[in-house]
């Protein structure tokens, strides 16, 4: 028989269990992958199209919805380029929060790329103990921001909410949980012997492949890159911070997820940090401050909720470019805003980590075996929509 | 009219007909999978930090969520594809769930209950459990989708892979206790448990056990996130309620049979409460149930292996080790002269 | 097979028995048990009729379109500019808050009502007059307990009940 013959064509998705909104077409020869190829675009939103219909402000809720389970690194890398633009700085206060921010977002996000990623390989419960330990933390956003997922939170000039009363106290109580509860992941599930023999040497991604596909955020890392733009280009507040890139040597989809689990516990410890020091004064630049009515801003200083100044509803951003970078729970965000002057963009690009890391789905599943392709899949914590846009 | 109602209870309790239609057959077959599905759910859940099953039936946590489901599962469309090939994709299921249920006959229930009890019985009762397999391969072929050829053909070299060393396994057990009679082995655990003298025949059968019948670790025929449901993948309504109920029988008769060989049967009951069928019996389902149950236990802790890997631990672990333990088998009886 | 592994094996089993006999659950009973919002939850909108002034920035600033100025018809008068006033649709309304953020007089407010089920497409649109009425109250066949979430560090999450 020839090679042609032996081979069997297999359509995983987009109506598959495990496939996510994507089809992966797979060319199989008995238990092994000959050829797998990813077929993107089926949750292609427009995005950048988009972007340039609507006002600037009116873009924020916009970039949030590609992924919606890390929506802050969007949120944030957007603002940043408007503020390039602008020409202005957020105060340290609102740079804290943001942090605080992105970091709770990075927990909540590496746990439901641990937990998908469990299900793929068949552990229902880690699954489940997963999305379950998200909860606290989606818990502490919403109670910062006022939403579950979507938290449109990061504005130009600084962020839209003041610390909640009592809200350090209830944090610490969520970071010791969490911290808690991992020997019990440990025990059950990523020392589980069964799940060690799924991931480890499966997908190997050499450090040098890793570079040359342009691979991006944790699973760059764990191929033994120590890359991760907080420490290549600082934002917010992380100049201020003590933290580590965590990188694994080995490359293969078990060092994928320790990363993810390791990263977990060093943003248990940023957040303690900048709960810390944490500096006192505004939250919104002064410029727009000053925009806002005496009146409202009395009410700001009692709630500490941020009133928009009127200019925000018809937002001029003078013309230029702007390039921000922004790491995200799953890797690089890369936003680049041309204005020419006028209230929307005149192009916005939108670089996501997902949409830089699809590349691996043909490049790691050549030769392995079938069962391979999910907890390869679910190792790249690879979200459909995201790299659609 | 009252002779015709002690007659109709002494012809239910005649071994060929209660053995067959009562235990361990259909009647305790169809309450142990109700039982079974719901504790499997149950038990995940519970590890998994939620509720599970409970709104059917509060008071006890949703026992009753089962038999919703089969009465849905009753009344739903039974979709037949197509392209298949449809006297077989029709008749498997069928044929899956009668040849796995079919092995209860062989098993006695207390020394002087069975329906047929032959030198050989243990023989034919592990040949009977290797029927069901072969049609899910058939299933695979029949269904004619590419997911569930996939299935069928796991399913096909899990058998191969469990079966000698399962077989081996369970002969050893013939070897110490020199008959392949159920009920003389039964009888022989008067003393000690097969289980305490064999402790390596007796862990690799259990092992063994929960991979023939996809528990986890070894959920790989019907891997979810693999191959959708593998060779299960075409089938809707009553007929996927029957091919998922196979699998769970299987379990169940592979249980009792583990009673008899390791844990000692209807022992430690004295010889005077032989007589009924019912206590023994409901010792031996006792010591079956909790086997399942912990075969269900394991899908809460445990991702699944790869084919690749599930046939490594049939041919290189578990094969030397059910070798061994026919060698120390054979070790005991000839330091003890035979049991 | 390993020392190693197999003590691996019996950690996850152990840790797997452990959470089987301990009574911890993270499940909130929804339809029994509703979640109370803590303070700023970004749910439905309320309007005031009263303070409004009618600026429009709520519909400008609005990224889903879902405000927008309606003509009020018991304040325009033929012949002269018509009076406009916000209406909301919350068929579109992707409750980020820009309006209650951008509101000059505090005239739309947040509360804490987020599930309400419409048979129609068209009920759930809001124009001033309705809008005005503010938001549906919840109605239940059973009155479900209210609880609200708590930070834990022994469960992470834990619901108790509002007095």
């Amino acid at each position: 028989m020839s090679l042609e013959e032996r081979e069997l064509e297999v359509l995983i998705g987009p109506q598959h269990p495990a496939s996510g909104h994507m089809r992966m077409i797979a060319k199989i020869d008995g238990d092994i992958v000959v050829e797998l190829r990813p077929n993107i675009g089926y949750v292609h939103r427009s995005v950048e199209k988009l972007a340039e219909a609507k006002k600037f402000l009116q873009i924020i809720p916009l970039v949030e919805r590609p992924s919606l389970a890390d929506t802050t690194a969007n949120n944030l890398a957007y603002v940043m380029a408007l503020e390039k633009l602008l020409g202005l700085e957020a105060p340290p206060r609102a740079q804290y929060l943001r942090t605080l921010l992105a970091e709770i977002n990075r927990i909540h996000s590496h746990l439901y790329g641990l937990g998908i990623h469990g299900v793929m390989i068949g552990s229902s419960t880690a699954y489940m103990w997963c999305f379950g330990d998200r909860e606290p933390f989606i818990e502490l956003a919403q109670e910062l921001t006022g939403a579950r997922l979507s938290y449109s939170y990061i504005i130009p000039g600084g962020v839209r909410r003041e610390l909640p009363s009592r809200f350090t106290e209830k944090v610490e109580k969520a970071l010791r949980y969490m911290e808690n509860r991992m020997k019990d992941y440990f025990n059950l599930y990523l020392n589980n012997p069964v799940t060690r023999a799924r991931l480890e040497g499966v997908g190997v991604l050499s450090k040098e492949d890793a570079i040359r596909l342009g691979v991006a955020g944790p699973n760059l890392r764990a191929s033994g890159v120590p890359y991760d733009v907080r420490k290549v280009e600082p934002y917010a507040a992380y100049p201020d911070i003590d933290f580590d890139i965590i990188t694994e040597k080995v490359g293969d989809a078990f060092a994928r997820v320790m990363v993810r689990v390791k990263e977990i516990q060093e943003s248990i410890r940023i957040i303690r940090q900048v709960l810390k020091k944490m500096p006192e004064g505004p939250i919104l630049h002064e410029k727009y401050i000053k925009a806002i009515s005496p009146k409202m801003r009395e009410y700001m200083k009692e709630t500490g909720e941020v009133k928009f100044p009127g200019i925000f509803a018809n937002l001029r951003i003078p013309a230029g470019e702007a390039i921000s970078r922004v790491e995200g729970g799953r890797g690089e965000v890369i936003f680049h805003i041309i204005s020419d002057g006028k209230m929307s963009p005149y192009r916005m690009r939108m670089v996501t980590p997902s949409f830089r890391n699809v590349i691996l789905f043909e490049h790691l599943n050549r030769g392995v075996r079938v069962a391979d392709i999910p907890a390869i899949y679910g190792s790249l914590d690879y979200f459909p929509p995201e790299a659609d846009r | 009219m009252q002779d015709l109602l002690s007659f109709l209870i002494s012809l239910l309790f005649r071994p060929c007909i209660f053995i067959p239609l009562i235990f361990p057959g259909l009647t305790v077959i169809f309450i142990m999978l109700l039982m079974i599905i719901w504790l499997e759910r149950k038990i995940a859940a519970k590890v998994q930090l939620r509720y599970g099953p409970l709104y059917v039936f509060k008071p006890l946590g949703g026992v009753i969520q089962t038999v919703a489901d089969l009465l849905k599962d009753l009344f739903q469309e039974p979709i037949i594809p197509k392209t298949v090939d449809k006297i077989a994709f029709l008749l498997t299921p069928i044929m899956l769930f009668g040849l796995a249920y079919l092995p209860t006959v062989v098993i006695p229930v207390s020394p002087t209950f069975y329906a047929f009890r032959s030198d050989l019985s243990l023989l034919l009762l592990l040949t009977l459990t290797t029927l069901a397999p072969i049609f899910t391969v058939l299933m695979g072929w029949a269904s004619n989708n590419k997911f569930s050829l996939i299935g069928g053909l796991r399913e096909g070299y899990l058998v191969i892979s469990y079966e000698i060393p399962m077989f081996l396994s369970a002969l050893s057990m013939a070897v110490l206790y020199g008959s392949l009679d159920l009920v003389d082995i039964a009888e022989a655990q008067k003393g000690i448990w097969g289980l305490f003298l064999n402790p390596v025949a007796g862990i690799s059968m259990l092992v063994l056990i929960y991979m023939s019948t996809g528990k986890f670790p070894f959920e790989i025929p019907e891997a979810e996130s693999e191959i959708v449901a593998g060779a299960y993948t075409e089938y809707s309504g009553i007929m996927y309620g029957l091919v998922m109920g196979a699998s769970y029988v299987k379990l169940y008769v592979l249980s009792l049979v583990y009673a008899i060989l390791f844990l000692g049967g209807w022992n430690p009951l004295p010889a005077s409460m032989m007589d009924n069928p019912l206590l023994p019996g409901a010792m031996l389902f006792a010591k079956a149930f909790i086997l399942i149950a912990i075969g269900v236990f394991l899908r809460a802790v445990y991702p699944r292996f790869r084919i690749d890997q599930a046939m490594n631990i049939g041919w290189k672990m578990a094969l030397p080790f059910s070798i061994l333990a026919i060698f120390i088998s054979l070790g005991i009886v000839t330091i003890t002269g035979g049991m | 097979m390993s020392v190693d592994k197999t003590i691996r094996h019996v950690k996850a089993l152990a840790t797997g028995i452990k959470y089987l006999v301990s009574s911890k659950r993270m499940t909130l009973m929804y339809p029994d048990e509703i979640e109370e919002f803590p303070d700023g939850y970004r749910g439905m909108i309320k309007y005031n009729w009263d303070t409004c002034i009618k600026c429009g920035l709520c519909a400008m600033v609005c990224p889903a379109d879902a405000m927008k100025m309606y003509i009020s018809k018991e304040e325009s008068e033929e012949g002269k500019k018509p009076v406009r006033r916000p209406g909301i649709n919350y068929a579109r309304c992707v409750f980020c808050g820009f309006c209650v953020a951008i509101c000059p007089t505090n005239s739309l407010k947040f509360t804490k009502v987020h599930d309400v089920v419409y048979n129609t497409l068209e009920e759930q649109v809001y124009p001033p007059e309705k809008f005005r009425e503010g938001v549906p109250k919840p109605q239940y066949k059973k009155k479900p307990k209210k609880m609200r979430a708590i930070l834990d560090e022994e469960r992470g999450l834990r619901y108790e009940p509002v007095e």
